[in-house]
């Protein structure tokens, strides 16, 4: 369970005091001080809670944990599990390539609530998915993945740079023109659909 | 000086309002699920912004009586 910073606890602390305070004790706004404080403890931080309220979800929702909660992505979550290093999920969670407690997010950056308009009207259907309908089988991604959200760690470094493969195609895979996960290079991510017949590493679940 | 008697009372509904919002608010900001994202935009938000709407429509209340009663 992820734990609000002491600031934000204590933030919110204060103003459920200070509410408390003049729920009690309303008479105390009929001087002008009082008038201030109302104005402050109804008005003012109960807006700056909700704005360091509303950043501290959206932070959530960069976690691991907080994507696999969801059922249906149960087996992606078990795909970071599996002990082969060519499922290229598996690798950069087991090695901590990325966060392993941002693990979805950091390979999948413009998704929903972090992409554009439309991601985010797609992160709404996902809402409504989740609790009033069903997912359709299999589950695909939107648009196909961007090279960028490998680039952005791998564009530079020296394994990246000297690989005379990469080399040949360096312009092919910045515009995007050819993907990573063609088929003959990274084309193994989590291929949810193999999950029975592989074998896992017993390391730090997600 | 008293306060009038309605004010004293938008005040306080105002008051519930805001601290039920906050308070549910902060129950979900301890609990990293989709569903915690909901409860706090869709209950927690709204409550609080209710409370400070009584809040405001009483700062109006009560100028507009006390213009009224002046005139």
């Amino acid at each position: 369970m992820p734990a609000p910073d002491t600031l934000t606890i204590a933030i919110f602390l204060l103003t459920v005091a200070l509410v408390l305070l003049l729920v009690l004790r309303p008479g105390l706004t009929a001087s002008r001080p009082g008038k201030v404080l109302a104005f402050v403890v109804l008005f003012l931080l109960p807006i700056f809670c909700t704005l360091i309220g509303t950043s501290e979800q959206i932070e959530h929702t960069k976690q691991t944990t907080f994507c696999l909660s969801c059922h249906v992505m149960e087996p992606y979550g078990r795909s970071l599990m599996v002990d082969d290093p060519h499922y290229i999920a598996a690798a950069h969670y087991q090695n901590h390539r990325v966060p392993a407690d941002e693990t979805c997010y950091t390979c999948h950056t413009d998704y929903t609530l972090y992409g554009g308009v439309h991601a985010k009207i797609r992160g709404l259907h996902h809402v409504y998915v989740q609790y009033l309908s069903t997912p359709k089988q299999p589950l695909h991604l939107y648009t196909p993945y961007n090279n960028r959200e490998c680039l952005h760690c791998h564009l530079g470094a020296r394994s990246f740079e000297e690989s005379p493969t990469h080399m040949a195609l360096h312009d092919d895979l910045v515009s995007n023109q050819m993907s990573c996960l063609s088929s003959g290079c990274h084309d193994t991510v989590h291929n949810v659909a193999g999950l029975n017949s592989v074998k896992f590493w017993n390391g730090a679940k997600p | 000086m008293r306060m009038p008697q309605a004010l004293e009372v938008r005040l306080r509904i105002s008051g519930i309002f805001v601290l039920l919002g906050l308070i549910i608010e902060a129950a979900a900001l301890r609990w990293s699920h989709p569903t915690a994202f909901l409860v706090f935009a869709l209950i927690g938000v709204p409550l609080q912004s209710i409370g400070i709407l009584i809040f405001l429509y009483s700062l109006i209340a009560v100028r507009s009586a006390n213009g009224d009663r002046s005139s």
